[in-house]
């Protein structure tokens, strides 16, 4: 059997194989089927410094080619996460990363301060798609300077690993994540989903305006991943489209150390699972004995 | 609750834009509870997500469902031969919460018989349904329910009383026996407004089963929420919190 554990920020996880938060529920909704110790990691759903009621309905929509979410970061917050649903991770032994946001740097900031550092907890993962409520709801993470300035002052509160997912609706998304490197990442997700639009032809109007998933992603997250983990040196994570265990192990040839799968669980809730079987066998199949083997070896 | 391989054995047209669709499990779903539902995959690629359809009946290995087309997903549904096999997700979400005794009361309009049919067969006759459909032909809808004397309105009048399901109940509320009353409903929007706006004065324990958008139906993504009046988290999810509810706890 190839073997699919890695170290991921000094911290050995058994496989490369997450969710993308807020497609796996606070965790404990997917147990019926499977269980979230099977994950290598989990990645929360975001969680705010106060509780967020989100967006009113329609918050799904779908396309043909996957679909449109509008859920509006529904949360019940980083306190409540940690006394309601953070024991059941601890019984389970699943290390998770912390996916969180802010409407403003401080928000931000005071986040990543309430964490307190655990060896469960592999990384915080800083959602810059979030509309700043004091430069006009322009995204964190459409310009540079906005994105080193945040993850320069966010780092100076937490001792622990801190990821950046980014939005992929940026003019270069290298210099983005080179801003992100500059200021300190340990580490980057990529994507995030595209900002989309849908019109109700029978209505007339906008039916959803939010964040496009689903395997169209895929090309455009690969190319993202193959060109910043040539450059940047910090671990990437690899986001967008995977439907199956080979679209995951592309994104290990592009050079992503872990690989996140969020839409396609709705489609077939054991993707994941089968993901991760999928990987063990192309491994054995193709005689790698571990997953590093094949980290990156579509750079040439 | 699993994800379960099936065989449609049966998609048939019953009226107008109305479909009965059942099909053959490669294993049993368990117990199902009347008010559950499954995910179903449409065996077609043009067609991305599941869709969450009410478990009309379920037998053992036998599971059917009653649709009506409504957009993309439905209208590739309705012409799917038989023989094609596909996936349930299910049971999913929480059924109607039945007491012991009681005195129900069902009220179900167009496509909301489809969420109310396995209920009204497990309380076999010791239920006062109500039904609305728009004309005589989708009467039909009623189907087995026939034989235990569904009270029926139709909005043209063209059989049984003219008008709305609420306004035929209106008509009846004073004549049922109020104690332990508890009102059973399904069906579009507006008839639950007006439902609500009906038994307000006296309100009346309530459950309704809801209709929304859903992309995962295990309540993984938030996506198919209905505001309720929790002022602390007013979202909750019809595919885990719901898709019954409280009538009296949901904004309508």
């Amino acid at each position: 059997m190839g073997n699919l554990s890695l170290k991921l920020f000094g911290k050995t996880l058994k496989n490369p194989v997450m969710n993308a938060s807020g497609t796996l529920g606070y965790g404990r909704e997917i147990e019926p089927l499977w269980g979230v110790e099977r994950l290598g990691a989990y990645v929360t759903k975001g969680l705010s410094l106060k509780p967020h009621h989100g967006n009113p309905t329609p918050r799904v929509w779908e396309e043909r080619c996957g679909m449109i979410n509008s859920i509006g970061l529904q949360n019940i917050g980083i306190e409540r996460f940690f006394d309601e649903h953070f024991p059941f991770f601890r019984q389970k032994k699943t290390p998770i990363i912390v996916n969180f946001f802010g409407f403003t740097e401080d928000e931000y900031i005071a986040c990543a301060e309430r964490i307190k550092p655990h060896r469960l907890i592999i990384a915080l993962e800083m959602n810059l798609s979030c509309p700043n409520v004091k430069k006009g709801g322009i995204s964190f993470g459409k310009e540079a300077s906005t994105v080193y300035n945040i993850v320069k002052h966010v780092k100076r509160v937490t001792k622990i690993p801190l990821l950046a997912k980014l939005t992929p609706e940026v003019k270069n998304i290298v210099e983005i994540a080179q801003a992100a490197y500059e200021a300190g990442i340990d580490g980057l997700t990529l994507l995030n989903t595209i900002p989309a639009v849908v019109i109700d032809t029978e209505k007339k109007n906008v039916a959803i305006k939010g964040g496009l998933s689903g395997p169209l992603l895929k090309p455009i997250a690969l190319k993202a991943v193959h060109e910043i983990s040539k450059t940047i040196p910090v671990p990437v994570i690899g986001t967008g489209g995977i439907m199956n265990h080979m679209d995951a192990i592309a994104f290990l040839m592009a050079g992503a150390k872990a690989i996140q799968v969020g839409t396609a669980t709705f489609v077939d809730p054991y993707t994941i699972p089968k993901i991760i079987e999928g990987i063990s066998e192309y491994l054995d199949v193709h005689g790698y004995p571990k997953i590093e083997d094949i980290i990156g070896i579509a750079h040439g | 609750m699993d994800d379960i391989e099936g065989k449609i054995v049966r998609n048939d047209n019953i009226v107008s834009n109305y479909y009965l669709l059942k099909m053959k499990l490669s294993k049993p779903m368990g117990i199902v509870k009347p008010g559950q539902f499954v995910m179903l995959k449409i065996p077609d690629n043009e067609v991305f997500l599941r869709r969450p359809f009410s478990i009309y009946a379920c037998s053992r290995d036998l599971l059917t469902i009653m649709y009506r087309v409504v957009g993309r997903g439905t209208a590739y549904l309705s012409k799917i031969k038989k023989k094609e096999n596909t996936f349930v997700l299910g049971p999913l979400g929480n059924g109607f919460h039945l007491k012991e005794k009681g005195n129900h009361v069902i009220v179900a309009g167009g496509i909301g018989i489809a969420g109310v049919h396995s209920l009204i067969g497990k309380l076999r006759g010791k239920a006062s349904v109500f039904y609305g459909c728009s004309g005589r032909d989708e009467v039909a809808l009623v189907g087995d329910i026939a034989n235990l004397d569904p009270r029926i309105s139709t909005i043209d009048g063209s059989y049984g009383f003219k008008g709305n399901v609420v306004a035929l109940l209106a008509k009846h509320l004073k004549s049922i026996r109020r104690n332990n009353v508890e009102i059973f409903a399904c069906g579009p929007e507006n008839m639950l407004k007006s439902l609500k706006k009906l038994i307000n004065k006296d309100k009346i324990p309530c459950q309704v089963l809801v209709e929304e958008r859903m992309a995962c139906g295990l309540g993984l993504c938030f996506g198919c929420v209905r505001k309720t009046v929790d002022e602390k988290e007013p979202y909750k999810r019809a595919c885990r919190e719901g898709p019954v509810f409280n009538l009296w706890e949901i904004c309508l």
